[in-house]
């Protein structure tokens, strides 16, 4: 009996050898782990549409290198060619390293790519491979992307440090946008609806993020740039800003005060009467007084306060109507979720104008309504 | 088998019975035989004895000393009638514990084992006197279970000290030492104890059946008996608990378990066992509940460590280096360049050199022991890394896996783990985690299919009985454990109102 059990047990841990042996066995130094890709457009010659993919992979000395602080602890491998495909399998040619890309943080496009390609041909490949996943984060470079991917600090890997400052920093800072992974960036592809990307430039090996490129929904190409105070006023109007400040100036006085915000709720509304359709937004806010420079008010009586809940108020609806006015006028581009509202409260007039929506986008009548309530002062009081 | 065909009876004739005893006890040099005159009579007398078994000072002073003198100093025992074997029996008595024999098989293993035997001419009956001096030493905290809190105690390797120490936890009446021999050509008492109000007469029965059926020269330890009862010899668990802590013992008896103390060794035995009570401490109990809880917590996540440590590493820097943060994959990737083997080697080479490490501290005089100790850090620590020779992390992983198996509190668990590790990680460097998961499984149909003494090894994980959980994962507050174990089928379940 026993001996027919051990008989049983060998052949099938046996069978298993022959089934599935270490195929997949790959070890870990073997590996290039890639940590963030750059896809840039190219002109080489005659040829047009080439384009150029940087992966940049951790080098296997990292840990070392990081230590003394010498060598870089990472490195781009470039290769230009037609498809990003070809370019990842055409780069073993030249490095020992098997790119794996689990470990993908952040895809940098580059300007002209994005502005003359359509953004779903171009993230095609990231979404079809398995081993990439979607979590990874999408920004886009103002110039070439693959500048972003270098530093002038060798013991940073710049990708890590993109995708730190990509998700760390919008919880506390309104003028960048929340982080768009490829997932969420594929949903908005299919829906057909403009949407906005963060920029990031590269001067002096010093990456910053900057405003936002905004992508018209038909096209899926980049139509143009929002500045930082305008990712400002677009973050007031979708109402995700989960920390930010104001800068006021009270009196005409050249020191502000600045409002910081502790939460906020924004409610759009649309209209529809007849053939027009209006919006009316109201942005309400609550929040404290961050920092006063200004000298001269008196810091805890009520018209003080009155006075501040007013200009901040009207800074805000600066800031929301002049990049409300650039995306109707300049862009035509509605990147604030305005359909969503239409299409929810009024679904048939929704379907009647989705078909020119960034059109029709641009000429509706959108008024803002913004309440402000400061709640307190801080640790100073009465 | 020594059992004689016919057995030989004393003659009564001194010389004679002597040339006879001789000839059966062989001539030894450390067995005495001592020829007097009973008082100042002319009746002659042997006393055998053999020298360091028996209490040597016992017999002169005692025995020697009084039955020579007064009966020469009374007139009235000179008559030669009074000088019979009664007479004398009756007369030492008072000093020892005296038992008449008539068979050469019945003297001869008596004296061995430290009796003296005084044989009187004319008598066919020979006096058996207890003159054995106990060789036993002190009662010690045993080594092998330590505990900060709970008795200081042991047990010995005398049998009597041992039973003396289970009937001195407690006055009990219902405490039941059934004595048993085993061995052939030596034999060793062996007690069986239980309560027997509380235990399954099912499993005494059982327990004594095993018990009977050993038939072997001799058993060394109870090691031998341990492994000659077991249900499944082919299995890496242990089925059978040993421990040289008496409270413990008297824990499992109360219950319901039984416990067998063998002569000549510390370690007793006690069963059913299941998997649970090899990751228990006595210290547990004696705690408060969420400290005990808490630790015992903690053991069962060192014996995962110590089983599936090193396999999982192998999986997932071999198989799934996406799986690893990416900081920590960057940090691995930069460590395990340079090192030439497949992380399979690596971590053979390790896991192999501190099995060898843990042996040699182990088997080498302590102060050498702790030298190696030493040293083996260094060189498997420092300069292996140095050399190039095996990953940082891999030293860090092997070392975290041994200290896990080291807080394990049964020994013999720990050791069954060790092996197991050997298997997962071959089963991870083929199959990386699916691997890993498939030997768990392989394992895990093997666990829940062993018994010990009738009782599932898994239980009461399986079959699951969760009225008995309050003792497995955590240690529930004393005031909540108003049962016993259901699954040892006791007769009286309530061990409080």
């Amino acid at each position: 009996m026993r001996l027919s059990h051990i008989s049983k047990w060998s052949v099938f841990v046996l069978s298993l050898l022959f089934l599935t042996s270490c195929w997949s066995m790959k070890e870990i130094e073997d590996l290039g782990l890639v940590l963030g890709v750059a896809i840039d457009l190219e002109e080489e010659g005659l040829e047009e549409n080439l384009i150029t993919l940087t992966n940049q992979l951790a080098k296997s000395n990292s840990s070392e290198a990081g230590k003394e602080g010498g060598a870089s602890s990472f490195k781009n491998v470039s290769e230009t060619g037609h498809s990003l495909m070809g370019l990842t399998l055409d780069s073993l040619l030249k490095n020992k390293e098997i790119p794996l890309a689990h470990h993908i943080k952040v895809i940098v496009i580059g300007e002209d790519l994005a502005r003359t390609t359509n953004l779903q041909q171009i993230l095609d490949y990231f979404l079809r491979e398995h081993e990439i996943r979607p979590s990874c984060l999408i920004l886009i470079a103002k110039n070439r992307a693959s500048q972003i991917l270098e530093t002038s600090d060798p013991s940073v890997v710049p990708s890590l440090k993109l995708a730190q400052m990509t998700t760390n920093t919008h919880k506390r800072n309104s003028k960048v946008l929340p982080p768009v992974s490829l997932l969420k960036l594929s949903r908005e592809i299919q829906s057909e609806s403009s949407f906005l990307l963060q920029n990031v430039i590269s001067t002096n090996g010093e990456v910053t993020l900057e405003g936002a490129s905004v992508f018209e929904g038909k096209t899926k190409k980049l139509k143009g740039f929002l500045t930082k105070e305008e990712v400002m006023g677009i973050n007031w109007i979708k109402g995700n800003v989960k920390g930010g400040y104001v800068e006021i100036f009270v009196e005409k006085q050249s020191n502000p005060i600045v409002f910081e915000v502790l939460s906020m709720k924004t409610h759009i509304q649309p209209h529809v009467n007849g053939n027009n359709i209006s919006f009316e937004v109201d942005i309400e806010s609550e929040g404290r007084i961050g920092e006063d420079r200004g000298i001269s008010m008196k810091p805890f009586s009520d018209d003080t306060l009155a006075r501040a809940e007013k200009a901040i108020e009207k800074e805000v609806k600066r800031l929301v109507e002049s990049v409300s006015e650039k995306t109707q006028e300049e862009l035509q581009a509605d990147v604030f979720g305005y359909r969503d509202s239409l299409r929810i409260h009024y679904p048939k007039v929704w379907k009647k104008v989705k078909k020119d929506w960034d059109q029709t986008f641009s000429e509706v009548p959108i008024e803002y309504n913004v309440k402000i309530t400061i709640k307190d002062f801080g640790t100073i009081g009465k | 088998m020594i059992v004689e065909q016919h057995s030989k009876f004393f003659t009564g004739e001194l010389s004679k019975d002597l040339k006879a005893i001789k000839q059966e006890i062989g001539y030894n040099f450390d067995v005495r035989f001592h020829e007097f005159n009973i008082g100042s009579t002319d009746t002659r007398a042997v006393i055998i004895f053999v020298e360091g078994l028996s209490d040597k000072e016992l017999i002169e002073k005692h025995i020697l000393k009084s039955l020579i003198p007064p009966i020469s100093a009374n007139p009235k025992h000179r008559k030669k009638d009074l000088l019979s074997v009664d007479y004398i029996k009756n007369y030492i008595h008072s000093l020892i514990e005296v038992k008449e024999v008539k068979t050469m098989e019945e003297l001869v293993p008596e004296v061995l084992i430290g009796s003296a035997a005084l044989l009187v001419d004319r008598a066919s009956t020979v006096l058996m006197l207890d003159t054995v001096k106990g060789k036993t030493r002190d009662l010690r905290e045993p080594p092998s279970e330590e505990a900060i809190r709970g008795p200081r105690i042991g047990f010995t390797e005398n049998l009597n000290d041992n039973s003396a120490l289970l009937r001195q936890s407690g006055k009990n009446e219902k405490l039941s030492l059934v004595k048993h021999e085993v061995g052939v050509r030596s034999r060793k008492n062996l007690v069986v104890a239980y309560i027997t109000d509380i235990v399954d007469p099912e499993l005494v029965k059982e327990v004594n059946k095993r018990i009977k059926k050993i038939d072997i020269d001799n058993v060394m330890e109870s090691g031998f008996v341990e492994q000659l009862i077991e249900d499944n010899y082919l299995s890496p668990f242990p089925q059978v608990q040993n421990t040289e802590r008496p409270d413990r013992v008297m824990a499992a008896l109360m219950e319901g378990r039984v416990a067998i103390l063998l002569a000549g060794t510390p370690f007793a035995l006690i069963v059913p066992v299941t998997f649970s009570m090899m990751l228990q401490a006595p210290e547990d109990y004696y705690d408060r509940w969420i400290a005990g809880s808490l630790i015992r917590l903690l053991r069962f996540f060192a014996a995962f460590i110590s089983l599936f440590g090193p396999s999982l590493y192998i999986a997932f820097i071999s198989f799934h280096p996406g799986l690893i943060p990416t900081e920590l994959a960057i940090t691995v990737l930069g460590t395990r360049a340079g090192v030439p083997f497949p992380s399979i080697i690596e971590a053979l080479i390790m896991e192999i050199s501190i099995e060898i490490l843990r042996e040699a501290g182990l088997r080498l005089p302590k102060p050498i022991g702790q030298t190696i100790g030493i040293v083996g850090a260094l060189i498997v620590g420092e300069a292996a890394v140095r050399a190039g020779i095996v990953s940082p992390m891999m030293v860090i992983v092997v070392a975290i896996t041994a200290i896990s198996s080291f807080a394990l509190p049964q020994y013999s668990i720990g050791i069954s783990l060790r092996i197991l590790r050997f298997g997962a990680m071959i089963f991870a460097s083929m199959l990386g985690l699916f691997g890993v998961v498939l030997f768990f499984l392989l394992l895990c149909s093997h666990f829940v299919q062993l018994k010990s003494f009738g009782v599932p090894y898994a239980s009461p994980f399986v079959p699951y009985r969760f009225s008995d959980w309050k003792d497995l994962l955590v240690r529930m507050p004393i005031k909540t454990m108003k049962r016993r174990p259901r699954m040892l089928h006791t007769k009286d379940s309530i061990r409080k109102k």
